[in-house]
């Protein structure tokens, strides 16, 4: 079906796909996400990481008449004098210039209808483009609620363009959206809008525009000034941050217990299951140690994966998380790098390959080359197995602060604060002698206050599943099969070998003599190979080679690491996971990102150095 | 542009409105400012200073937006006795 035709359009692209394709880009802060949400529902993917030039978020509308509308969700931006890589791959795609996407037949523009002066702004720059383009007015429960009002149809006759008031969260407004989709839109007449390029005059144009669509700017709303005195209060919002911070570390912790060991026991029963329908075989041992129990030992850890990414989402959501970056600069400041920073480093405690890729908003080239380089030494959600099983075996649980914080989230904090302080020193090191820079100016946007929906969050929680589980699904059980054959062979009389004798056992003993300073003996050692794939393998990996149950929370992997681990062992292991960048994935972002191996290569050395040597510090203080 | 004694942004005392003149930056940052609504002729009004430091948060083109001291003391602003810039509307 061939894309429809909108009058006034000069250029168009043939699209190869059949399916309309359609661009939602604006500001960011206007409620973007959760207005793709609601139009797509759960019909949507963040693209691969690998093989793309920017996180795109893909989705599509099915129509009444059987059609399907493919949409994109565009990144931010506040001009269309791209700064940023971000903005830049948003211009492209918009223009049509862009490899990996065919130019959209048609754009949304959402703009916040509770600041419509200052947004109005960018309408003459997103019409320039010359694709048919709906202005969407969002939040228009929240213009309502505080006593905003807005004319569209007067909006509309200025801008020459069809505008709609609608709101992502309530729904209102989005029947015409679809309408629009679909593309039977009465396009409004050709108006002139002001020159582009000169921000000033754009500024007054949009003033005029808004005062001549009887637009009545809302109450301002003073929760919002209420809560910036609390939490940016110059004793209480460093306190807060701290609290915050400790919160969410112990909820990791005492929240998730409970459900994973109902993940635990279900992956058991059904193991038991499986084992009772299958005859004896060696196809029975490859399923139910190398796949089920591998792969198991992995989801297990979905629950803790998910309440982090859940407490990230209600900061992110809420508008907590500039607060905190504007408390952070500080101390960013002090290792030199810019405030922005702070945000992709603190995604990277979820995974450093989004951070990575939200370092592209950094505009200064040196301030996001030292950003990705030192992102993968925050502490990213796939070393929490490692550590969950390392502490549950090692640490004993005792209240430090009454029932607040344990020894063992004690620990996992110190652990985050290696990674934190770690990754601050060497952002100080590359600025200070390799990637010395003028300072940019710092510039943070704080979005209002708001409620997070649980529709936004369950939308976060269902992606970041997927992600997890599409990892659990293929690299982490391709490693585990390969494993389970490297352990099973070569047959003795009719079965399999014990492991030392197996071919894991015997590529185990010969890197021994490397992992011996650390404490570590063959065993750990084929472990960490393994988890150059993906951190979180090694868990597997050890329940594997130690032929047993290998969940995190499961005793017999505890006693079995117990007796092969000496503490100082475990503790420079601990060293080791923290430090090493231990995810080929990573990798492949970080020589996507700079444009070659020279970066990701020094990267990869550093950090094994990193690694390696508080290792052996640790086994040398603490064995 | 009136040269007299023109404020500069870093100098507004949290609650006090002002009326921005000019940025003195490089093209690409000062249209950066520009983008994110620190504009000439735009109303902004200083919001509060941060703890420990160098940053304040600034209203401006109905947003908040943190700035480090030494950015803000870039932009200057319109002497106050000069009259407001009458599209300045400031919400």
């Amino acid at each position: 079906m061939p894309t429809a035709v909108e009058p006034g359009t000069a250029t168009r692209h043939g699209s190869p796909s059949e399916n309309r394709v359609v661009a939602i880009c604006g500001p960011p802060n206007v409620g973007k996400s959760s207005f793709f949400n609601r139009l797509t529902g759960l019909r949507q993917k963040v693209a691969n990481y690998p093989g793309i030039t920017v996180e795109k978020r893909l989705g599509s509308l099915r129509l009444e008449d059987g059609g399907q509308v493919d949409l994109i969700d565009l990144p931010g931006i506040v001009g269309l004098h791209p700064r940023s890589e971000d903005e830049r791959v948003c211009v492209e795609i918009l223009r049509g210039q862009s490899d990996t996407l065919p130019r959209p037949a048609a754009a949304i523009l959402l703009l916040d209808s509770t600041n419509l002066q200052a947004h109005l702004r960018m309408v003459p720059g997103i019409l320039g483009l010359g694709l048919p383009t709906l202005v969407v007015l969002n939040m228009a429960d929240e213009l309502e609620a505080r006593g905003g009002s807005v004319d569209t149809k007067a909006v509309s006759a200025q801008i020459g363009a069809p505008v709609v008031l609608a709101s992502a969260v309530t729904g209102a407004g989005m029947e015409e959206v679809v309408r629009f989709l679909r593309g039977s839109f009465a396009p409004a007449g050709k108006v002139e809008l002001p020159v582009i390029n000169n921000i000033p005059a754009e500024r007054q144009w949009a003033h005029s525009v808004a005062a001549r669509s009887s637009y009545h700017a809302p109450e301002p709303s003073l929760w919002g000034r209420r809560l910036d005195r609390i939490f940016l209060h110059p004793v209480g919002g460093p306190l807060i941050f701290l609290a915050v911070v400790i919160a969410v570390f112990q909820s990791i912790f005492t929240l998730a217990v409970p459900i994973m060991d109902a993940v635990e026991s279900a992956i058991g029963v059904s193991a038991g299951w499986i084992g009772a329908l299958l005859p004896d075989s060696m196809l029975k041992g490859l399923l139910l140690d190398g796949v089920w129990g591998g792969v198991g030992s992995v989801v297990v850890f979905l629950p803790q994966i998910l309440i982090l990414f859940l407490f990230i989402g209600l900061l992110e959501d809420s508008g907590y998380l500039a607060r905190a970056a504007v408390i952070a600069d500080r101390s960013m400041r002090a290792v030199g790098l810019e405030g922005r920073s702070f945000i992709p480093l603190l995604s990277s405690y979820a995974c450093a390959i989004p951070a990575v890729m939200a370092a592209r908003t950094i505009e200064n080239q040196r301030d996001r080359l030292a950003t990705l380089l030192i992102a993968p030494l925050t502490t990213c959600s796939a070393r929490l197995p490692v550590y969950a099983l390392l502490i549950a075996a090692f640490i004993p649980e005792r209240p430090l602060i009454g029932p607040f914080l344990g020894t063992r989230a004690a620990v996992l904090l110190g652990l985050y604060a290696a990674g934190f302080f770690a990754a601050c020193g060497t952002a100080w090191l590359l600025k200070s002698a390799v990637l010395k820079s003028k300072p940019a100016p710092f510039v943070l946007q704080l979005p209002a206050y708001r409620w997070p929906t649980i529709r936004s969050l369950t939308f976060r929680l269902v992606d970041r599943s997927k992600i997890f589980l599409r990892r659990a699904g293929t690299v982490i059980l391709v490693t585990t099969i390969v494993l389970w054959f490297l352990a099973s062979v070569p047959y003795q009389n009719g079965e399999p070998p014990p492991i030392g004798e197996s071919l894991a056992g015997s590529i185990g003993r010969t890197i021994e003599p490397l992992v011996e300073p650390l404490g570590l003996n063959w065993k750990i050692g084929i472990g960490l190979i393994t988890s150059l794939a993906a951190r979180e393998v090694i868990v597997g990996t050890l329940g594997t080679i130690y032929g047993m149950e290998s969940d995190e929370g499961s005793p017999a992997l505890q006693q079995a690491l117990q007796a092969e681990l000496s503490f100082g062992g475990a503790i420079a292991l601990l060293m080791y996971f923290a430090f090493a960048m231990q995810c080929m994935s990573t990798v492949a972002i970080v020589r996507r990102e700079t444009g070659g191996w020279t970066w990701p290569a020094i990267q990869f050395a550093y950090m094994l150095v990193l690694a390696y040597s508080t290792g052996f510090a640790a086994y040398r203080i603490f064995g | 542009m009136p040269d007299t004694e023109s404020d500069s942004l870093d100098r507004l005392s949290p609650g006090v409105t002002a009326v921005i003149a000019a940025l003195d930056f490089e093209e690409a940052d000062r249209v950066r400012l520009m983008e994110l609504g620190f504009i000439p002729g735009s109303s902004v009004s200083c919001q509060r200073v941060v703890p420990l430091g160098d940053l304040a948060i600034f209203q401006v083109e109905g947003t908040q937006v943190a700035l480090r001291k030494e950015t803000a003391a870039r932009i200057t602003l319109q002497a106050s006795d000069a009259g407001r810039n009458p599209d300045a509307d400031g919400g």
